[in-house]
């Protein structure tokens, strides 16, 4: 992806990255002769697809980490590798690196995004579709809960209740 | 107004960089591995992965280092038929080490990496609505990391065992443009010999793959009692004259092999001398001869 300034016929250069909302990713690019800056928004089709080539908006200058695409990508890995590896790096990265590339900083707060258990502003959960959620197994339940809050914003549910996991069912593939 | 070409970069991304730079680490990686195979059918059921297995084990015995890529990511079956399923992987600055069989041969498979028996690949995204399409750039970057984070070492020969699919190959192909060859896998009946000879022409006509041979797979039933041999499947039905020219071995049913793929343990080493083990041994040794030559 090139960006032309059409004012100064200059190439535009690579500003920052957003944090990710709704797994869509916002860049910036500005004009280095007149400073106009444009937003480039990457939908969550697009931000994925970028994450399964393992590229970065912005350039890379991080070593690559050993299987880091499928560690950091797959949903349904062994659970003791995979923290044991990010919670050290990650540490590590942030004592002794200040440059770190924003979009890894992005694809580590898409994480957070998607596993932070209570989100404040979702829809509430009803004790009986807690308890539903808790018989998901265990490997496929973030997916799923995150699938059903996806569902019920979508829809205007305030409340996630066992009518509204019925209705979301359909959505994705893991049954519960 | 400047067009695409007149613009010295991409913004700063440098995704051709990015890109080439995982072409590197392949390339690094593979420096160390002499030879490349594939093993691939086209078809699913012919017993890709169980050829691969004891190929590997047949051509360790033989006094090669080996190294196998699980390359199914979606339906891995390699790290249970070689017995290293409950294997750790250990995870270096410089790659990952591989599970090692009791004989010494490698392997990685995404068996390894998955949380629990009933667990499937699924990759962590916002949604999964229209995951069909990244799904498939996600399972060849995973492959890719397969072949180019694990610490091989020095490798005699890396085999990959394919999934079915004649667009498998391709993949790979661009993955590993040195590869040293495919063996292509069918068992005795039409059905298969129909897909198969898709495959066997997408490797030889199209990508220029070498086809180091064919491998007819239960082709025949040795009897426990008298050892006569009986056809298995359809016995008006012979193997296609084009496979006959190129056939590297034809393995006979045995129902020990299949219990020592689920068991995980060695059948060549088990039953040295059942027929099965000793056209698996004489296969290795025309692998080995494919590549001096």
């Amino acid at each position: 992806m090139k960006f032309l300034c059409t004012d100064c016929d200059t190439a535009m250069k690579f500003k920052d990255v957003t944090r990710p909302e709704q797994g869509s990713v916002t860049a910036l690019f500005e004009c280095p002769d007149c400073f106009t800056e444009i937003a480039m928004y990457l939908n969550p089709s697009e931000t994925q697809m970028l994450k399964s080539l393992d590229l970065k908006l912005g350039g890379n200058n991080e070593a690559a980490q050993p299987m880091q695409m499928v560690r950091s990508q797959l949903e349904t890995a062994k659970s003791e590798p995979m923290s044991s590896m990010f919670s050290s790096e990650t540490s590590s990265d942030e004592t002794t690196e200040g440059g770190k590339c924003p979009f890894t900083s992005v694809i580590s707060d898409t994480f957070q995004e998607e596993s932070v258990p209570d989100e404040p502003t979702g829809p509430v959960w009803t004790p009986e579709a807690l308890e539903r959620l808790e018989r998901i197994p265990s490997f496929v339940r973030p997916m799923a809960k995150m699938g059903i809050e996806s569902f019920a914003k979508d829809n205007g549910h305030d409340e996630i209740t066992g009518e509204v996991m019925d209705a979301a069912r359909g959505n994705f593939p893991a049954q519960f | 107004m400047k067009t695409y070409k007149d613009l010295p970069s991409d913004a700063g991304s440098n995704i051709i960089g990015q890109v080439t730079a995982q072409v590197n680490r392949l390339q690094k990686r593979l420096a160390s591995v002499k030879h490349t195979v594939a093993i691939m059918s086209g078809k699913g059921g012919v017993g890709k992965s169980s050829l691969t297995a004891n190929l590997a084990t047949a051509l360790t015995l033989k006094g090669n280092t080996v190294g196998v890529v699980d390359a199914d990511i979606n339906g891995p079956t390699l790290a249970k038929m070689m017995g290293v399923r409950s294997a750790t992987l250990e995870y270096t600055s410089i790659g990952v080490k591989p599970a090692i069989t009791a004989l010494g041969t490698k392997l990685i498979s995404m068996d390894l990496l998955l949380a629990e028996d009933d667990a499937p690949v699924i990759w962590n995204a916002h949604t999964q609505k229209d995951a069909f399409t990244w799904r498939s750039s996600m399972e060849v970057g995973a492959l890719r990391e397969f072949i180019s984070d694990t610490e091989w070492g020095e490798l005699d020969y890396l085999l990959l065992d394919l999934p079915p699919g004649t667009d498998r190959l391709p993949n790979v192909a661009e993955l590993i443009p040195n590869l040293g060859g495919v063996v292509v896998v069918t068992i005795p009946s039409e059905v298969s010999q129909l897909i198969v000879k898709k495959s066997v022409t997408m490797a030889k006509d199209i990508l220029n793959v070498p086809i180091i041979g064919v491998v007819e797979n239960m082709a025949f039933y040795v009897c426990q009692h008298c050892g006569e041999e009986e056809p298995l499947f359809s016995a008006e039905e012979p193997l296609d004259s084009a496979f006959q020219q190129a056939i590297l071995g034809s393995i006979p049913f045995d129902p020990k092999l299949a219990r020592a793929s689920d068991n995980g343990t060695s059948y060549l080493g088990e039953y040295p001398d059942a027929p099965a083990s000793k056209v698996l041994m004489q296969m290795a040794e025309k692998i080995q001869a494919f590549f001096e030559n």
